[in-house]
């Protein structure tokens, strides 16, 4: 695809070792190259927590007519919106990262804890969790 | 008329589920209406552990994320170290690496032909399978002495030299006749290709939409290969199995065309092997092994799909975060898609065919 | 029979027991016989089905309880009697403790029905082939309210599946069986069986002329056991175990049993229709003495039987199970029209005068 292009469009990227660091407008984004590079594949969405940073969520898409890779990355706080009617394999995505990370896909609304329990507090993956005693022993008190 | 329908949970404890996958099921009658696919009871924490451990403690962890392709995974890691610490592998160390990936591509695609032909209710083809698996297996324990968790690909090349090469050789020339015995009893079956073909159609664009990749995908007609372009495999011939099907049968045929490729891989790599190289391999030492500060990723075709893994170093012995991308996951979200609409007596056999294991999903 | 009932009041006689005692229970007796044996022939049964499955599938099957495995089915039941009867909270407890029940009543019936040897028939009525088809499907009935009565949605899709089947099946079977009631012209399975003498041997058995009407109820009888191909209604990866999901220890038992049971009867009554019964196949008998006659044509009887067993369980090592969908098509449109076709063939075979006997 032609880098250069996108950034025009979207005038507020720049290309960061080799991926694409956006601020905002992220379904736009993934909108445009998939309609306009056909980028067809959604592999995978990374969420890296950098602590004082936010949290950042690369979406990897790859095509399979140029067979190249793209990497979007944008950085979040606490939510952003979903973009599971582009690519529904985002659902699976988007879920994991909300059960590990706590943030909040606008718009998909099949978010649910996968991994933890329904009541658990706190988000594993975060850098802040902190892993004590008390939390391991949480069903102790059903064995009473 | 009013229309009634009930809800039905399938798993986490079910004969055909391959462990503890739950789907929510809405019926009508027999025919579902809505799939709700619910991960998460083999969830063992891998991601958050690598957070905890020094690559070298991890490494013999990552075989147990799949358990019957447990080689691909350790190869992933092997090969994000490799990558940072820029290592070129040697060709031998290239040859062996490729020789038990694609003995464990064979032994988990056999794995699946039993599993599958179970869920349609035929036993026999079951122990065939497994008793070709089991060749495979006897031999890796032969070679690494573990049946399932090898933990013998070590960060710059492999633990130690291959032997026992006359067990490969016996096995790759057993191998096609038991797959013509299975093409009898199998491949034209009636009961099989009518309860196969034309079920479970997955076109071409759901199966990118919904990331399926993989032998998968191939069978929906996309060629998407990774080994072709893996510098692993350079200078081996061969071809990706892609058929037009987009159905169960399909799926499965490439199955069988992709162990016929394997083993034509492996008898290429024996033919190199047996020109008796010596093994050089510049072995990084793991011991406070440090990353530099940065980002690495790597993807591999597993059996199941792609896998990848990505790393995050902030330059110290452990990674900062570190990602799988597992293919059985993506897979199991089809289903939400796959299933609907089919009778529950399809179901199985769909959710059979696009080889779901349980501990990739739940990492 | 009544050659049996003379040795039995002579025998009684003997030792001074009033007649009275012999007429009550010569009539007990032969039911307390097919339970003893029933038990030793399902223990056979399920043994010989796992050591052939095992073959078929380069296994040893069971081998560790007693010389080669023997006592496995045994240890197996034992087991099955320690075991603790579970019955679900909100299941219907009358009908979970009445459906083993009605799984194995029937079964004494329909042994009672089958002429084992030239006058070893416990109950010999004229039309008997009507009895055993009713005490055939009678299971079924069983099976829908173990299916209903256990509250449970995979017993039930079993039940469903299994009642489906049922009546899919047991027209074309009526059929076939009537064709061969035209050719023998009789409702009496010893009638049908005598049909079938002449002294040609086993050229002037009924599968020859009514080899079409063998396969299909051949096939309409796997699906009435519930057996592979057709085991829909306890389809293991669909529905664990389909009806008898919830049942357990001793209950559990009598369904296992009862199934193996009338998989043997089954076999049994399609010799006789079509294999002629205890005829010997060679149209003349190897035994002079009267009683040991009576164990040759037992012996010829058992030894087409297990042939037909040794079939079911190759089947079943063999195919995989059929589309729901596909197994009520195929009765309906390929069974049930062929059958149909086979009596008339059958008629006119009969008064065409097309039989050799």
């Amino acid at each position: 695809m032609n880098i250069n292009e996108f950034i025009n469009i979207f005038n507020d990227s720049e290309l960061v070792d080799n991926k694409i660091v956006i601020k905002s407008k992220l379904y736009e984004a993934v909108e445009f190259v998939k309609n306009n590079y056909s980028y067809d594949i959604l592999k995978e969405i990374i969420a890296i927590d950098n602590e004082d940073f936010g949290i950042e969520l690369i979406y990897h898409l790859y095509t399979t007519v140029d067979e190249e890779d793209l990497f979007l990355s944008i950085t979040v706080q606490n939510e952003i919106v979903s973009i599971v009617d582009l690519f529904p394999s985002a659902q699976a995505d988007e879920n994991e990262i909300y059960d590990l990370f706590g943030i909040n896909f606008i718009g998909n609304k099949n978010l649910k804890r996968l991994y933890m329990p329904e009541d658990w507090e706190g988000f594993p993956l975060r850098k802040d969790y902190v892993q004590d005693e008390t939390r391991l022993a949480w069903n102790d008190s059903d064995n009473v | 008329m009013t229309l009634t329908t009930f809800k039905l949970n399938l798993g986490p404890q079910h004969p055909s589920t391959h462990g503890v996958l739950r789907l929510l099921l809405e019926l009508d009658g027999e025919k579902i209406l809505s799939c709700e696919p619910d991960v998460g009871y083999l969830h063992r924490g891998m991601e958050k552990m690598a957070e905890k451990l020094s690559y070298i403690q991890y490494l013999p962890l990552v075989d147990r994320i799949d358990y019957l392709a447990g080689f691909f995974y350790s190869e992933l890691l092997c090969r994000i170290v490799e990558k940072a610490l820029n290592v070129e592998l040697s060709d031998k160390v290239r040859v062996i690496r490729v020789i038990l990936l694609e003995l464990n591509r064979i032994a988990s695609h056999l794995l699946w032909i039993g599993a599958f032909l179970m869920d349609l209710g035929a036993t026999s083809p079951f122990f065939y399978a497994f008793r070709e698996r089991e060749m495979i297996l006897n031999y890796f324990e032969k070679l690494t002495g573990q049946r399932m968790m090898y933990n013998y690909f070590v960060f710059g090349g492999v633990r130690k030299d291959i032997e026992f090469l006359e067990d490969i050789q016996n096995i790759i020339s057993i191998l096609p006749q038991k797959l013509n015995d299975y093409e009898k009893i199998i491949t034209e079956n009636p009961i099989f290709k009518r309860r196969c073909i034309n079920k479970g159609v997955l076109e071409k664009n759901v199966a990118l939409d919904y990331s399926i990749t993989g032998v998968n995908l191939r069978a929906s007609g996309v060629d998407f290969d990774l080994r072709k372009n893996d510098y692993l495999y350079k200078g081996f011939d061969f071809s990706s199995v892609v058929l037009e099907g987009k159905d169960a049968w399909s799926r499965y045929k490439a199955r069988i065309l992709e162990i016929k490729e394997s083993i034509k891989i492996i008898s290429q790599a024996l033919d190199y092997l047996s020109k008796n190289e010596k093994l050089e391999q510049k072995l990084i030492n793991p011991i406070n092994l440090k990353l530099d500060n940065g980002e690495y990723y790597q993807e591999i075709e597993a059996p199941r799909g792609i896998a990848s893994c990505y790393v995050k170093s902030v330059g110290e012995d452990k990674p900062y975060r570190l990602k799988w991308r597992t293919g059985s996951y993506y897979s199991v979200n089809l289903l939400r898609k796959l299933l609907v609409g089919e009778y529950l007596n399809d179901a199985i056999a769909i959710a059979g065919s696009l080889d779901i294991i349980l501990p990739e999903v739940d990492k | 029979m009544n050659y049996l009932y003379f040795l039995y009041i002579e025998f009684l006689a003997k030792y001074n027991i009033p007649k009275l005692f012999g007429d009550i229970t010569f009539y007990i007796i032969p039911f307390c016989i097919i339970a003893a044996a029933l038990l030793v022939v399902v223990l056979i049964l399920v043994l010989v089905e796992r050591k052939l499955l095992g073959f078929f599938t380069q296994r040893k099957g069971p081998n560790r309880v007693g010389f080669w495995g023997i006592l496995q089915t045994l240890a197996d039941a034992f087991k099955l009697l320690c075991k603790e009867n579970i019955t679900p909270t909100k299941a219907d407890r009358l009908l979970f403790n009445l459906a083993p029940i009605l799984a194995f009543v029937p079964m004494f019936v329909a042994f009672g029905v089958l002429p084992y040897s030239a006058e070893f028939t416990f109950i010999n009525t004229q039309t008997n082939v009507i009895l055993y088809l009713i005490m055939a499907a009678f299971p079924i009935l069983s099976i829908f309210l173990a299916g209903w009565a256990s509250n449970n949605k995979y017993s039930l899709f079993g039940a469903m599946r299994s009642v489906a089947q049922l009546l899919s099946y047991e027209l074309p079977i009526t059929f076939v069986i009537l064709s061969v009631v035209v050719l023998a012209s009789s409702m009496n399975l010893t009638g049908i069986t005598l049909a079938q003498f002449s002294g040609w041997g086993l050229f002037s058995w009924f599968f020859i002329p009514c080899f079409l009407g063998f396969v299909i109820m051949f096939i309409s009888i796997l699906a009435e056991l519930n057996r592979c191909p057709f085991d829909l209604p306890e389809a293991e990866s669909e529905l664990i175990c389909g009806y008898n999901t919830e049942y357990s220890g001793m209950r559990f038992a009598i369904f296992y049993l009862s199934e193996y049971a009338m998989m043997f009867a089954n076999s049994i009554f399609i010799t006789i229709l079509f294999f002629g019964g205890y005829l010997s196949p060679f149209g003349k008998y190897f035994m002079s003495n009267s009683f040991l006659l009576y164990f040759e044509q037992a012996f010829w009887l058992f030894l087409k039987a297990s042939v037909l067993i040794f079939i079911m369980i190759w089947i079943r090592a063999t195919l995989p199970r059929l589309a729901s969908f596909d197994l009520l098509k195929f009765s309906w449109v390929i069974l049930l029209p062929l059958s149909i076709l086979n009596l008339f063939i059958m008629v006119i075979i009969k008064f065409g005068g097309f039989l050799c006997s």
